[in-house]
Parts: C-alpha cells; sequence; structure tokens
C-alpha cells in the first residue's frame, strides 16, 4: 500500500513582480511503501528542499499532488493543517531544533501537549522511546547542556513520540560528528525495521547508504534511483558514489 | 580605496540597521530639543525682571540637570542595545578582513552622522519649541506681562557640548566591546546557550520584606512631617522590593506553575509558562525599570499637577485672611493706633473689614508626645515630625471672634483641632488642662498641621505660661503677639494697593504685615513652575519608557523568529502560535503598569499627607489627578504596545 504517492509535482518560485522565475521542481513522481526507508539525494540546489517542504504541507506546489495515506494534501484546509501534520508526520531537522526554552523531555512533550494528550499519556509513550533512544539519563536536562548527538536523538524522539505515518529527515546528520552520524544512522535502521516508514532528504552518501532505496534528484526531476535489496551497506556506499559520479559527468536519465 | 568609502559605508550601515535606528535617532532629537528648551528657558535673562524670577530659575535649572543625566542615561542604555544587535555584523566585516581600526572608522563615521543629525534637528526643534513652551510657562504661573524671548547662545553650545559628551562616551563603549571580542564571538555574541534561571528564595524574601515594610510605612504614616521624612525610606524599600521580586519572585511563581504537571501539560500553559520563565531572566531588570520610571512619572505628573491645580487651596491654607497683621512687640506698640490706621485705609477705598479676628496669642514651640506637650531645646530637632506649636488665646478674645457666651475653669481650656486630637487632657510646662471643647470652629494664624490654639480661661494663666517658658527658651522665647486679619470683598488688584499701602504706613518692624493676593504671585510662579518641570520630566520619562519598550519588542521578536518557525513545524497552527505570544507578551508588557498603579494606590495616602506639607489638604482633588494621569498614561502605553506590537509580527512573521 502506497503511504505516500507524489505525481507530477513542480514548484515555480517567482520574484515578487514576477521578473523572475526558478523552477525548483519541474516533474517529481514516487511513491513510497508502508514501512519504507527511503532517502532522496541531489546536490545543493537540486531541489531536495523544496521538495521535503511540500511534502511537510509547509509550502504549496505549483502543480501536481501529493497524497498521504491516500489524502490529497491541497485538499487539507489551512485550519488542519497543523492538526494534520501534528498527527501524520513526524520532522527531524538538520540543526534539530530543539527549543532551548523547554526541558529534553518537554521538547519531546512539545507535539503531544499541543494535541491536548494527558500528562499520563506523555511519560506513557516516553518511556520505552526515550529508553530505546538512549536518553533517559539526559531528559531533564537543557538542549544546551548536551552533545549534538543527543540532541539529534531527542528530536527523533519527539518525532516518533506522535506515532507518525511517515518521519521526514532533513540532513539528519549533517551536524553530527562521525560517531554521532554512525549511531544515528544505526538508529534509523532499526525503528524502520520495527516498522516505521522513513523519509530521508540528505546528499551524504553514508547516510543514504543506509536506506533500502535511494531516489536521485537533478535539476528538478528524479533522475535514477536505487534498491539496496540484498546489498550490504558497504557495496551500497559504492553504488551510490558510482552514481553521484556519473550524474556529476552529465550520464543519461535512468529513472 | 574608493572615496569616502567609509562614509558610504556608514550611512549604508544605518539605512540598513533603520528599524532599529530610526527609534535611536529620535531619541536623540526629543532628549536634545527638551534639552536644550529648558535651558533656554532657565537661563533667559526675562525671567530677571518678574519677582521670585530667580527662585523659578533654580527650579528650572534643578530641571536642566535632571533632563541631563537622564539623557545620558537613556542614550546609553539604547546605544548598549544597539551594539549588541549588531555585534554579528561586525564581526562579518571582521572576518571578511576589515580590522579593527576599520571597523573603528566605521563606527565614528556612523557616531558622527548619528550626532550632526540629532544635534542640528534637536537644536532647530528646540529653538522652535522654547518659544512656545516659555509662553505655555507664563501662562502657567500666571504671568501676564509679555515678555522678550531670546534664545540664548549657551543653550547651543550647553547641547551640543553635552549630548557630544554623550554620544563620545557611547563611541567610546562600542569600540571597546568591538575591541574586547574575537571575530567569532562577535558572529555568535546572540545565540550563547541560556541558563534556566535558578530561584532565588533570598532575594524573594529580601523582596517581599522591603516591599511589604514600603507599603506598610506608606499606610501607617499620618503625619505630614513624617510622611515627609519617611517618604525616600519607603521609596527606596519599594524599589528594592519591585526589583528583587521582578527578578526573583516571577522566576518563584513560574517555576511553582511548572511542578503542577496537570497545568502546565497544557497548549496554552505550556509555551506561555517556560517561555516567560526565560523571558523574565533576560528582562526582569528592565521591566522593573519600566516599573520604577512609570511609577516615577505618575508620581510627578499628579502630584504637580494636583499643587497646580489645588493652588487657590494651598492660598487659602496658607494665608486664611486676606490680610494679615501681626504685631510683635505688644508691650511698646499700640495695637489700637495701628488698627485704627489700617480701618481707615479700607475706608479711603470703601471697604469693610470682613469676617475680622482680632486676637492677642502667646506660641510656643513644642514637642507633642501623646498628650503632654514638651517644650525644651532638647526635645526636637528641626525636621523631628513631631514638632509643632500651640498658640494660647484668653477666653476674652475668643468669645468676641465667634461671639457666643462660654465660660472656662481655671484647668480648663477648648482646642481648636478640628478633631485630630484624641486625649482628654494637654499637659504642658508642668500643668495640666482638662480639654472641654475638642474641635472648635476656629482658625488661629498658624496652618494646619501639627499645630493648635489653645483657648485658656483668662491673661494670668498666659502670662503664667509665657514665664515658664521663657525661663526655659532664655533669649529666643516666645513674647505676646497680636493678630488682626480680616477678608476683604475686593478685586485681587484693589487688595494689592491695599497691601501696600499698609506697608507703606505700619508695616515697619515690629509689625509684619501679609496679603494673599501679594503671595499668589509666588504661589503660582513656584506650582506652575513645578508643574512645567513635570510635565517636561513626565514627558522624557514616558519616552525613556516607550524606548525601552520598542526595544524590548523587537529583541523579543528577533528571539521569537526561531521558536515560532519550530513550533510550526512540530504542529503547531499559525493563530496558536500568535496568540501564545500575544498573551506572553501581553502580560510582560502590562506587568510593569499594573504593578505601578498598585504601588501608586499604596503611596497614596503618604502623598496626600506629603501635599499637606504644601498646604494641600484636598485629597479628593489629587485622587482626580492620579486617576487622570494613570488613564492618559495607559493610553499612552496601550498606543506604544499597539504600536511595536506590529513591527514585532513583522518580524516574528518573516
Amino acid at each position: 500500500m502506497h503511504i505516500l504517492e507524489v505525481n507530477n509535482l513542480k514548484k515555480v518560485y517567482t520574484t515578487r513582480f514576477g521578473s523572475h522565475k526558478v523552477q525548483a521542481l519541474s516533474n517529481v513522481s514516487f511513491s513510497v511503501e508502508k514501512g519504507e526507508y527511503v532517502a532522496i539525494m541531489g546536490e545543493s540546489g537540486s531541489g531536495k528542499t523544496t521538495l521535503l517542504n511540500i511534502l511537510a504541507a509547509l509550502d504549496k506546489p505549483t502543480s501536481g499532488e501529493v497524497l498521504l495515506n491516500g489524502k490529497n494534501l491541497a485538499e487539507i484546509s489551512e485550519r488542519e493543517i497543523s492538526a494534520f501534520r501534528r498527527d501524520n508526520l513526524g520532522f527531524v531537522f538538520q540543526d534539530f531544533n530543539l527549543l532551548d526554552t523547554f526541558s529534553i523531555q518537554d521538547n519531546i512533550f512539545l507535539p503531544l501537549v499541543l494535541a491536548g494528550e494527558s500528562h499520563l499519556e506523555m511519560n506513557k509513550r516516553l518511556l520505552p522511546i526515550a529508553r530505546q533512544l538512549g536518553i533517559t539519563p539526559i531528559i531533564n536536562k537543557y538542549p544546551y547542556e548536551v552533545s549534538g548527538g543527543e540532541k539529534q536523538r531527542a528530536a527523533v524522539a519527539r518525532a516518533l513520540i506522535t506515532r507518525p505515518q511517515l518521519v521526514l529527515a532533513d540532513e539528519p546528520t549533517g551536524a553530527l560528528d562521525s560517531k554521532a552520524t554512525a549511531s544515528l544512522l544505526r538508529l534509523f535502521t532499526e525503528i524502520n525495521e520495527q516498522g516505521q516508514t522513513i523519509l530521508m532528504v540528505t546528499h551524504s552518501t553514508q547516510a543514504a547508504a543506509h536506506a533500502k532505496r535511494v531516489l536521485f534528484i537533478k535539476d528538478g526531476e528524479v533522475f535514477h534511483q536505487l534498491y539496496k535489496t540484498s546489498l550490504s551497506t558497504e557495496e551500497m556506499y559504492q553504488k551510490i558514489s558510482d552514481t553521484l559520479t556519473t550524474i556529476a559527468t552529465g550520464g543519461e536519465r535512468h529513472a | 580605496m574608493p572615496r569616502f568609502f567609509y562614509q558610504k559605508l556608514a550611512l549604508n550601515n544605518l539605512k540598513k540597521n533603520s528599524q532599529t535606528y530610526r527609534a535611536y535617532l529620535l531619541t536623540c532629537i526629543g532628549t536634545i530639543c527638551m534639552y536644550f528648551i529648558m535651558h533656554a528657558i532657565s537661563v533667559n535673562e526675562a525671567l530677571n525682571q518678574m519677582s521670585g524670577g530667580t527662585e523659578l530659575k533654580v527650579l528650572l535649572f534643578f530641571g536642566v540637570i535632571v533632563i541631563a543625566i537622564f539623557s545620558t542615561i537613556f542614550l546609553l542604555y539604547t546605544n548598549s542595545f544597539l551594539i549588541k544587535r549588531r555585534k554579528k555584523e561586525f564581526g562579518l566585516f571582521n572576518i571578511l578582513g576589515m580590522e579593527k581600526r576599520h571597523l573603528a572608522k566605521i563606527m565614528f563615521w556612523e557616531t558622527l552622522f548619528i550626532a550632526l543629525l540629532g544635534l542640528t534637528v534637536g537644536i532647530i526643534s528646540g529653538m522652535i519649541l522654547s518659544k512656545l513652551m516659555f509662553l505655555v510657562l507664563l501662562k502657567l504661573i500666571a504671568f501676564n506681562v509679555p515678555l522678550a524671548f531670546e534664545i540664548p547662545f549657551s543653550s547651543i553650545s550647553t547641547s551640543v557640548a553635552l549630548f557630544g559628551g554623550i554620544f563620545a562616551l557611547s563611541l567610546f563603549y562600542n569600540l571597546g566591546q568591538i575591541q574586547l571580542a574575537k571575530p567569532i564571538e562577535l558572529l555568535r555574541s546572540e545565540q550563547m546557550g541560556e541558563r534556566e534561571p535558578k530561584t532565588k528564595w533570598l532575594l524573594i524574601l529580601i523582596g517581599a520584606i522591603s516591599l511589604g515594610a514600603g507599603y506598610y510605612i506608606a499606610l501607617i504614616t499620618e503625619s505630614p512631617l513624617q510622611a515627609f521624612s519617611r517618604f525616600f525610606l519607603a521609596v527606596l524599600l519599594v524599589m528594592v522590593g519591585t526589583y528583587s521580586l521582578f527578578t526573583a519572585g516571577s522566576v518563584g511563581i513560574l517555576k511553582l506553575l511548572r511542578s503542577n504537571k496537570e497545568f502546565y501539560y497544557q497548549p496554552r500553559h505550556f509555551t506561555a509558562i517556560s517561555g516567560l520563565l526565560f523571558r523574565m531572566k533576560q528582562n526582569a531588570v528592565g521591566l522593573a525599570n519600566i516599573c520604577i520610571l512609570s511609577t516615577a512619572v505618575l508620581v510627578t505628573l499628579s502630584t504637580t499637577f494636583a499643587l497646580y491645580v489645588g493652588v487657590e487651596d494651598q492660598l487659602r491654607n496658607r494665608f486664611p485672611r486676606s490680610i494679615e497683621i501681626k504685631v510683635y512687640d505688644v508691650e511698646n506698640v499700640d495695637v489700637g493706633t495701628i488698627r485704627s490706621q489700617a480701618f481707615s485705609i479700607l475706608e479711603q477705598h470703601d471697604l469693610q473689614p470682613q469676617e475680622s479676628v482680632d486676637f492677642r496669642d502667646l506660641t510656643i514651640t513644642v514637642a507633642q508626645e501623646g498628650d503632654s506637650f514638651l517644650v525644651g531645646r532638647e526635645y526636637f530637632s528641626d525636621f523631628s515630625p513631631n514638632v509643632g506649636f500651640l498658640s494660647f488665646l484668653n477666653l476674652a478674645d475668643y468669645q468676641r471672634i465667634v461671639n457666643k457666651p462660654l465660660s472656662l475653669e481655671e484647668d480648663e481650656i477648648i482646642l481648636c483641632s478640628d478633631n485630630s486630637y484624641p486625649y482628654e487632657t494637654l499637659t504642658v510646662l508642668e500643668r495640666t488642662f482638662t480639654v472641654k471643647d475638642h474641635s472648635a470652629p476656629f482658625t488661629g494664624h498658624l496652618d494646619s498641621f501639627n499645630n493648635y490654639s489653645v483657648i485658656v480661661k483668662d491673661l494670668e494663666i498666659l502670662e503664667e505660661l509665657r514665664q515658664a517658658q521663657a525661663k526655659v527658651y532664655g533669649e529666643s522665647a516666645s513674647s505676646f503677639t497680636h493678630y488682626l486679619g480680616f477678608e476683604l470683598d475686593s478685586s485681587p488688584k484693589q487688595e494689592l494697593e491695599i497691601y501696600e499701602e499698609m506697608r507703606a504706613s505700619i508695616g515697619a518692624p515690629p509689625i509684619s504685615i501679609k496679603s494673599r493676593a501679594a503671595e499668589r504671585d509666588s504661589f503660582y510662579m513656584l506650582y506652575g513652575g513645578l508643574f512645567f518641570i513635570g510635565i517636561f520630566l513626565g514627558t522624557l520619562f514616558v519616552m525613556g519608557t516607550v524606548l525601552i519598550i520598542y526595544y524590548k519588542q523587537i529583541t523579543e521578536g528577533y528571539d521569537d523568529q526561531k521558536r515560532f518557525a519550530i513550533m510550526q513545524q512540530v504542529g503547531m497552527g499559525q493563530e496558536e502560535v500568535k496568540k501564545t505570544i500575544r498573551s506572553q507578551v501581553l502580560m510582560v508588557f502590562f506587568l510593569p503598569l499594573v504593578t505601578a498603579g498598585i504601588h501608586i494606590l499604596f503611596a497614596f495616602k503618604m502623598i496626600t499627607r506629603l501635599l499637606m506639607v504644601f498646604n494641600l489638604t484636598n485629597v479628593q482633588l489629587f485622587a482626580w489627578c492620579c486617576l487622570g494621569t494613570f488613564v492618559v498614561f495607559a493610553l499612552f502605553y496601550g498606543l506604544v504596545y499597539s504600536l511595536t506590537a506590529r513591527v514585532y509580527y513583522k518580524i516574528v512573521s518573516v
């Protein structure tokens, strides 16, 4: 079953007086199955972030449609969009986006509080997630008191606590050192194995090598895709590298 | 390097930061303009031509000093805010290859441009407005003779010197800030992690105690002189209380709220409490400043306003009769001759003395201790709150005045005290009298507070008292005085003429003559002048308050920008975010105003007592003045809020 369906997505940015038009996405189509772990790769300016913003319903496409669980995002009213985002999507950002006025625990609770959950329920959900992510000891600290890796794990906990249909991760390893990166990627694989659907945007080959499928975007289009199937992460890494070289040297389209 | 490189860069920087610099420039212009006006008026030659002009000049000079001090504080404060915001910009310049001396050059030009613009516009608008303000002042002090007003050169030079100095100081401060910092620190200075504030219980305790003590003093103080001596203590205590409760108390309360899980984990409370907790840490001192300033504005404006509006009341309290003649040496001066001379002057003007009061009395300086009045130097200093006067009259004089047959025993007295004396007896100079009547309707020749007119049986008792106090006071003992006072049914102008004639014919020592009409001018001069300064300082304070608020809003806006974005990503609706931030800001904004209102409420009684020292006894008038000032101030405050809130939203919703 498709959990996410993206059809002929196009996004054109226009400057205020319409004199300049920049095409960020020209024609993007793909779909994500339930329980999949998909990485989207592309260079800076390839339209990755635009795509993610549209998937997150933070931006609207010029044309085309996005279906989440069969529901067209464009049909959700402005009023319901926040609640929809809160209930169905979990976000992990490159720079964590934790609020420094909240403790780690309260940061994780934030979406639940907004959803009006009871304090008891929040605690019940937090315990297993915190244990799995290994953040139980720092739960009462503040973001500025913990390391980058811990911050990112807290952000993952915040994304997971609402039990979302889809976790959207935007360069999640971008601000982490190699050790923290490795541990986060292991964590993503682990979560995915428990059934969580993940869509990750990255230009880190290492990160993408952990995904089950990698989509390459170039000039606003899906240029190519790779399936990991039975490959090891190292083999996948090699394959992605090759593909990137091909793209960079101007290879033909394969998607 | 291109010509005028630094100058162009400096101008460009100012333009780029116009959102913050516009308010700074306006403040510069405003303070310079106000300083100029006050200075120009205070040194004006024209004031020397009026009687009491020198005193007024002293008063105005005091205003000049206060404006100078506050301008310095405000402008330096604002500058420090501006430079904090711009550190990142300078860090970038530094990293792009500019050395610190180049940055210094840019800053120098920026300051110079601001200074030139501020001084030019400020002084020119000061020149235009000072003439108008001078007319307002003349109107307030009820001076009707048109006076020429020239703009003194010294006003221009002192304004340039003072504000030039302030600009130089801010430049040095900024250079110091840049000099000390490393480029990477400059780039990052705004995003340093913030620690959660700790609850400082000791500070809360100190704050609560001093605020309580300040309020308590304000509430229990009954006597005006006491109010005078305790007022500054009370102000100090309340200030300490305000600062410590704003800083520590707010954090304490918010933490308490946060520890209540059921309450805390609700959408509305969750973000508000944690946001306020951190915001209070940065802003508590600023908010306490706003609160103290607002209170100062309200007290200054309402008291000077009340004193000015109530000037006729005060005049009547201080001078109960149109003309008062006091004969100090009754042994050697024939009171009868003086009286007939005075009345014949009235006859020449076709006037009769009305409500005439004519008596001989003995006034003794005393220190009151309950129902006993101590006589002697050792019992009081000049400003003791219990020092006062007893004015002794004999029954015969009193009967004539009130036109009623009365009788008194040897040890009985009648006390004229409008019921403020609760005791049954009165002991003075080793004699104890029984008070037969506490509230005789009679105004002697003394002010109302701490003084009593005492009616005794006859002249023998008066003489005994005189001899007894003469033993104690020796050289400086009192002797009998004869008092003659009456109302006149005439115009103030005629009253003045009569007063001048009487002074010429009988007004030589040991006789003193006072006229209400003659004192009216000096009253208007004093209270009009005070009101004028009150308006000026009030405006200045309001300007300062507004400025602090404005910059506070902007800072918070930039802080909230990121928070706003994150919360939206996590699933908070745009409307919800706005609502949360609004309620948060609203609370922070109006907390100082509400606290200032509470301060005023508690201070009310004490200030009325203080005003009694200035012979203003009309409590209702003062209450209206307070209410009026508060409403006007609150309206202004609200206006500023809505204006700055708009700027704030613009920043936040980027």
